[in-house]
């Protein structure tokens, strides 16, 4: 076998010369040694270092016979099949395969390596010995990512805001889009809308005005009379400076008493004389004795609840009613059912609600003692528990109704009501005869009347007045009106049910109460002995709302008063500046 | 410690850090608003305020080490201060957002934050110890001194293989190829240890000594001086002096392409925590100004 075997040296000013050389036999040697066909005086190089063969199928076989093997196209082998082009370094010298030329089986063409070897560069500053002369930059990674954040952060979701359709796409593909906005949790109401940010934040730039709030809130009351106490920090307060959402699920309504008492002191001053609420400031140190609402009447008949404290000398309700607890609430007391002992839920019941009472109704609650039978002949009828005039109608026709069907046993009746007629035999009464019976039940009428209005039955309670009639004759009688205190304390909430713990006595002195004029309602020490402002640590903490509402019943809506806010406006109210 | 920009005028910048993070933690107890301490509050919008100027400014420290001319301070006192005022960072924005986190921009700014200061934290530690280490690992010698000094011995090692025979200058050369210093980011900061290949070597070539097998794998033999003494006993005395001579030069230069690796190495964990530092930082800025617009756009 033919090998060619062409050196090829430049020299200076690119002038190249080739010196051929022609070597025959199976196997190309490599070395350093005297007898190798390509001879290298490198003593890098070992004196037997690779053998190169050409193979059947034109390729070529290199074995490298040293240890450190050799490198070919830049990787270390002990052994490579090669193909033309293929570049074999040996310390200094670059042996390339290339293409035989007319009449020589193999060729390979010997140059020397200009510059560092791949080994000399391991040892040279052509290897990286610094972070900073890797490929690895700090500058192209900084400013990929300042650029992806700014866009992930903030040009998607800034454009979404503007263009909805941009939104769409980021949630299909879910990407940070809008919602990534949120500054914290949505309170509660809010979360199921709470992936629309426009449905608050409707303009950029503007902080969420109460036109937005009172599109779903138009219910809503507000706090007093706009008109009345027309004073900026009332009036231009928006929603949100109570209510700020993405503070968690249960941070929307707001209990912090202050809220309250920053206004709520001198608010005779604050407002000129228009208001002359009292100066609260908590409740356990700073507010006003209980105020019960007393029936009363104006001088044109209306009812006008008197607001009166409730611990004013004096103090006396009148409801019309006659009705003294401590005889009620004895030990064994004497009914038609035998001995009992009364309990307040005897008569007081829970309303469904569980925060007032229900109404004391007579039927259920009394009658069974006060009985409203009027005759010993039959003492299970009662007149009803109604009007005067309902109950002298009954009586009327009661006796009527016995005294035209005769029968009737009473020794002081004339006769014609004691005989017994029986009916188809004996002749109809007479007009004589049905005269004397009427007349005669008429006056039953009137003594059992008054013996009832009078004597035992609705005086028992009632403060009851005899008139008589001045052209029949006949008596009248009018019941005092009874109006109980329905509500003692309008403007609070109280719930009974959440009190089930205590015993009714704690705050309601009805056991030795005599007379119903007793106002049976709780000073606020006796609510003071449980609960505190809500400060306190050692008694049950209680702010302003647990008992007070904002909004309230009876002002106008939130909805009529919404107006625009700038953000002008919302830094004003920021910074506490009346605007 | 003395005399480093930790120390830097009697510890001035970690008093002034100290007191801004003293007087907000304060200001925070103190401050008590309605729903909840959060980012919206007069003291949320000033701390936040703080913040940004801190971060901006500390920023601008990547300026001002570029900056040979400026003397509006010294460098030390601004790494000084960059380092402390960087650290009260974490109080300040901690008691910015009220500690509420959540999966949203604004949490991101902070976590980018929080790994800015933390690697900022691996650098404090790293130009406390490296330095010392670098100039222990280095004995007197500079890398470029070592490096001339390995070439040297190269040369030496393949003179004295020569004359030990064709197995031996195979291993040599073998050695040689295979040596490495410096290189990828990688393998720099984490150089191939030959010493555990070394020691399998070792054993290996010993096993092979007593079951008289000279034949020996040369795939897995990077360490050339442990295989001399096991060849030396096969061959003849002239080879034998020679083998020693090459086990000095050989160890000699093991020595010393481990220091120089070692020396890579030390200054390359002085470098790699900026890796981070400086394009995380540069994710701040963007979720800043992303925090910052969101926070106006929709407040």
């Amino acid at each position: 076998m033919r090998w060619l075997i062409r050196k090829v040296s430049r020299r200076r000013k690119g002038a190249v010369s080739i010196e051929d050389d022609t070597h025959f036999g199976e196997v190309l040697t490599i070395g350093r040694g005297a007898d190798q066909a390509i001879f290298l005086s490198d003593l890098k190089v070992a004196l037997n270092h690779a053998t190169l063969s050409r193979l059947a199928n034109g390729k070529y076989q290199l074995e490298s016979l040293s240890p450190g093997g050799v490198r070919i196209n830049g990787m270390i082998e002990q052994q490579a099949t090669l193909a033309i082009g293929a570049k074999i370094e040996v310390a200094q010298t670059l042996i390339s395969i290339v293409e035989p030329p007319r009449g020589v089986d193999a060729a390979v063409e010997l140059s020397a390596i200009e510059g560092p070897t791949s080994q000399e560069k391991i040892l040279s500053r052509a290897q990286a010995t610094s972070l900073a002369s890797t490929k690895l930059s700090k500058r192209r990674p900084a400013w990929i990512a300042f650029f992806a954040t700014l866009l992930l952060c903030l040009l998607i979701p800034a454009t979404s805001h503007f263009l909805p359709g941009i939104e769409t796409v980021t949630r299909k593909l879910h990407l940070a889009g809008l919602t990534s906005w949120t500054s914290g949790a949505m309170a509660a109401p809010h979360q199921f809308f709470g992936q629309e940010c426009r449905s608050c934040h409707a303009q950029a730039f503007v902080s969420t005005r109460n036109q937005e709030c009172v599109s779903c809130h138009a219910e809503t009351t507000a706090h007093a009379d706009p008109v009345k106490f027309d004073m900026p920090i009332l009036q231009d307060q928006s929603c949100a400076d109570c209510h700020k959402d993405h503070n968690g699920p249960e941070a929307l309504i707001r209990a912090e008493q202050r809220l309250c008492t920053d206004c709520h002191m001198n608010l005779p001053t604050r407002t000129q004389g228009r208001s002359r609420l009292a100066t609260v400031t908590d409740f356990g140190a700073g507010h006003p004795q209980f105020q019960v609402s007393l029936a009363a009447w104006s001088a044109k008949g209306q009812f006008a609840p008197q607001r009166v404290p409730i611990d004013r000398k004096g103090l006396s309700e009148n409801s019309g009613l006659k009705f003294p607890h401590d005889k009620h609430l004895v030990a064994d007391l004497n009914s038609p059912s035998g001995r009992k002992q009364l309990q307040c839920s005897s008569c007081h019941a829970l309303e469904p609600g569980g925060a007032k009472m229900l109404p004391v109704d007579f039927e259920p609650m009394c009658q069974e003692c006060h009985q409203l039978n009027f005759d010993t002949k039959i003492p299970t009828r009662q007149v009803p528990h109604g009007k005067v005039a309902e109950v002298i109608f009954m009586l009327e026709g009661f006796y009527s109704k016995r005294a035209l069907e005769g029968g009737w046993m009473d020794t002081t009746a004339p006769a014609v009501v004691r005989s017994r007629r029986r009916p188809g035999v004996d002749p109809a009464l007479s007009s004589a005869q049905r005269t004397e019976a009427l007349s005669w039940a008429r006056s039953r009428s009137a003594q059992v009347a008054t013996s009832l209005f009078e004597g035992r039955a609705c005086v028992t309670c009632h403060t009851v007045s005899r008139t008589v009639d001045d052209t029949t004759g006949e008596p009248n009688w009018a019941i005092a009106p009874v109006r109980v205190a329905g509500v003692w304390f309008p403007k609070s909430q109280f719930t009974h049910r959440k009190h089930e713990t205590m015993a009714c006595a704690e705050c309601h002195q009805a056991a030795t109460s005599k007379t119903s004029n007793d106002v049976l309602m709780p000073p606020i020490e006796n609510c003071r002995e449980c609960h505190a402002g809500e400060e306190s640590k050692t008694q049950v903490a209680t702010a302003c709302t647990s008992c007070h509402g904002f909004h309230l019943d009876g002002q106008a809506k939130m909805s009529a008063l919404a107006g625009g806010q700038t953000l002008k406006s919302s830094f004003d109210t920021l910074l506490g500046k009346p605007k | 410690m003395h005399g480093t920009f930790l120390n830097h005028s009697r510890f001035r910048y970690l008093w002034v850090a100290l007191a801004i993070s003293v007087i907000s933690i304060i200001a925070y107890i103190w401050h008590d608003p309605i729903p909840r301490p959060n980012g919206g509050t007069w003291l949320g919008y000033t701390l936040g305020t703080l913040g940004v100027v801190i971060i901006l400014w500390l920023t601008w420290f990547g300026i001002r080490k570029r900056r040979y001319s400026s003397s509006f301070g010294t460098l030390k006192g601004w790494l000084s201060a960059h380092v402390y005022l960087g650290t009260s960072l974490i109080v300040i924005t901690l008691l910015h957002t009220g500690f509420q986190m959540g999966w949203n921009i604004h949490s991101v700014a902070l976590v980018l934050m929080l790994m800015v200061i933390f690697s900022g934290f691996f650098g404090v530690w790293a130009y406390l110890r490296f330095p010392e280490a670098i100039t222990q690992n280095r004995q007197n010698a500079t890398r470029e001194a070592m490096l001339a000094e390995i070439a040297e011995l190269n040369q030496q090692s393949l003179q004295l293989a020569d004359q030990a025979g064709t197995k031996v200058h195979g291993r040599v050369t073998a050695s040689i190829e295979r040596t490495q210093i410096g290189g990828s980011f990688w393998r720099q900061l984490f150089p191939k240890d030959a010493s555990a290949g070394a020691f399998l070597d070792v054993r290996k070539t010993l096993e092979s000594m007593e079951r008289k097998d000279s034949t020996i794998d040369t795939q897995n033999l990077p360490t050339m001086f442990v295989m001399v003494d096991a060849l030396a006993s096969q061959i003849g005395s002239k080879e034998q002096d020679a083998l020693r001579k090459l086990v000095d030069v050989l160890s000699r230069k093991k020595s010393l392409t481990g220091s120089v690796s070692r020396d890579i190495q030390l200054k390359a964990m002085m470098d790699v925590w900026l890796y981070i530092h400086v394009p995380v930082t540069f994710a701040l800025l963007a979720a800043l100004i992303a925090h910052v617009v969101a926070v106006f756009f929709y407040w």
